[in-house]
């Protein structure tokens, strides 16, 4: 019943796109043991993976929900791809080129693909830093107004401010150490 | 408080809750003031990356429970440790596997293949083992008769060994252990001729028995073709004898290899003349037909040692006998009618004068 709701590549990614989280856990599971094989017959752990892989979800996740993929390949070849890309990249960072990499399934260029993810991903490293140094109440009090869309009127309870205006103010201060720890570590690389 | 409230403005501007006129306002505002602009830029930066941030925890959290959730589902599925073993190093594991099958199957191959031959080794071994352990025992005689004379040498009920005429009138002479506990002795040579004799002398410090034929019948020897050399040989000549190791009469051929025998003996010469029990008692003759010394042992676990008593010892014995009342017609062979003639030609004139001695006891 719920294979047969997305067997197509298609369906997957209608599902995708209307937050259907039954779908992302279809693929994911659909895909897994390919990436695993791949990624345990080329010197990895079980955990890396699962690292790997759930990296390559995302990007293929993030890519649907941007309306940004243009899919030219099946789902697996486009996650294979991916994750070989990313798995080299890790390699080379372990400092083992030497790893003849399977090359017996087809792949297409990601290379855009992963850049911007791993972009991303510095990006959000350092923001996650950030948020780290800011400390409580700092922290909580900015991921619950930006991350968790939380009023500030519950913001203002939760932390036993007199009023919203103290809870704007912390804010607002909060924000501005932020914006300092956030730009002076991180520099995009153009 | 003027940062906090432009802070508020850029927020509302950012989120789309100004109205068109303010919204104008804040645009054309930003065109002309740059730091305004460099600020709406930075904050819109700070809040996307936070909310990526955000919105990335949040899927990796699903990804992470999707995951635990599969591996709950698949649990026997798991690779395990084996598994994984399995795949990485299933290419060695085949090729060794393959290469000890091969071998396991090439040796059986080979080994049924040999079968035969082997077979037949065997045989030939069985035998050989049989020979040596007969020549085990006689060789301890041969050894114990250099060391210990007056031991008496373990012995078969029958035993052989070799002996030579020493004069026509029927005297022989052999080594002392040949004829050791003996009841009765029995000469025979190659012709056929069997003769019964006693001991009439025997010298065990030298190894040396005097036997007499015992038939009153007997006449003569005949001629005797060689003569004895009481000097000492030189190292290196070339030297001969004549034995019966087996039932038939055997030539061994070698050199004098030195001037002393076992144990630095000086009664004795060391010849490398490969000897095998039953040589005992055999005459040691040199390339011109002298003899020059008497075959008694070989050193046990050496190649090519074997030892022969001097010649010079036995004329003495000779000499000794010759005194005694009992011996009256000793006559020593003055003529060497071999000296010039080739080996096959001297041996086939000697063989008639070498015996095999049999004692029974």
């Amino acid at each position: 019943m719920k294979k047969s709701l997305y067997e197509t590549d298609e369906a997957v990614i209608e599902g995708i796109r209307r937050s259907d989280e039954r779908a992302l856990a279809h693929l994911y599971k659909l895909y897994f043991p390919m990436i695993s094989h791949f990624i345990l017959s080329n010197s990895g752990t079980d955990d890396e993976a699962k690292d790997i892989y759930q990296e390559g979800v995302i990007v293929f996740y993030e890519k649907i929900r941007d309306n940004s993929l243009e899919l030219t390949c099946q789902i697996k070849t486009y996650l294979y791809s991916v994750c070989r890309r990313l798995w080299l990249k890790r390699l080379a960072e372990k400092g083992r080129y030497a790893t003849r990499l399977d090359e017996s399934e087809g792949f297409v260029p990601v290379e855009e693909d992963t850049q911007r993810h791993e972009e991303q991903e510095k990006q959000f490293g350092v923001m996650g830093e950030a948020l780290e140094q800011l400390g409580e109440p700092c922290r909580s009090l900015l991921e619950d107004y930006y991350i968790r869309m939380q009023n500030m009127q519950d913001i203002t309870d939760k932390f036993g401010y007199t009023n919203t205006d103290t809870a704007k103010n912390q804010k607002y201060k909060c924000l501005q150490r932020l914006k300092k720890i956030f730009f002076a570590t991180y520099k995009p690389e153009v | 408080m003027l940062e906090y409230r432009a802070y508020e403005e850029i927020e509302r501007y950012l989120n789309g809750q100004m109205t068109a006129e303010e919204k104008a306002g804040f645009e054309a505002l930003v065109r002309t003031d740059a730091r305004l602009a460099e600020q709406v830029r930075e904050h819109r930066e700070l809040l996307a990356t936070m909310k990526g941030l955000g919105e990335r925890r949040q899927l990796r959290q699903k990804l992470h429970l999707i995951h635990e959730e599969m591996e709950r589902e698949q649990l026997p599925a798991t690779p395990n440790g084996w598994r994984v073993f399995w795949n990485r190093h299933k290419q060695t594991i085949a090729v060794a596997a393959s290469v000890s099958l091969l071998s396991v199957f090439g040796t059986l191959w080979s080994v049924q293949e040999m079968k035969e031959p082997v077979q037949q080794q065997t045989a030939r071994y069985v035998e050989l083992r049989r020979e040596v352990e007969r020549l085990k025992k006689a060789q301890t005689a041969l050894i114990n008769g250099i060391n210990d004379a007056a031991k008496p040498a373990p012995r078969p009920a029958t035993f052989s060994g070799t002996g030579f005429a020493i004069s026509p009138e029927g005297y022989v002479v052999t080594s002392s252990h040949v004829v050791e506990s003996a009841d009765s002795i029995m000469i025979e040579n190659k012709a056929g001729l069997k003769y019964k004799v006693s001991e009439i002398y025997r010298d065990e410090i030298h190894d040396l028995s005097i036997l007499k034929v015992a038939d009153e019948n007997f006449q003569t020897f005949g001629k005797l073709p060689y003569t004895f050399k009481g000097a000492e040989c030189d190292l290196g000549e070339r030297v001969f004898t004549l034995g019966y190791p087996r039932e038939d009469i055997v030539f061994g051929e070698g050199s004098l290899s030195s001037s002393s025998g076992f144990e630095g003996d000086t009664t004795a010469y060391q010849i490398s003349i490969p000897l095998n029990p039953g040589n005992s008692g055999g005459p040691l003759l040199d390339d011109k037909g002298n003899l020059v010394g008497v075959i008694s042992g070989k050193q046990a676990g050496q190649e090519g040692a074997a030892f022969a008593i001097k010649s010079a010892y036995l004329l003495q014995i000779i000499d000794e006998l010759s005194l005694t009342a009992q011996v009256n017609s000793l006559t020593i062979p003055k003529n060497n009618t071999l000296s010039s003639q080739t080996r096959p030609q001297q041996l086939k004139k000697l063989k008639d004068f070498v015996f095999v001695v049999k004692v029974y006891n």
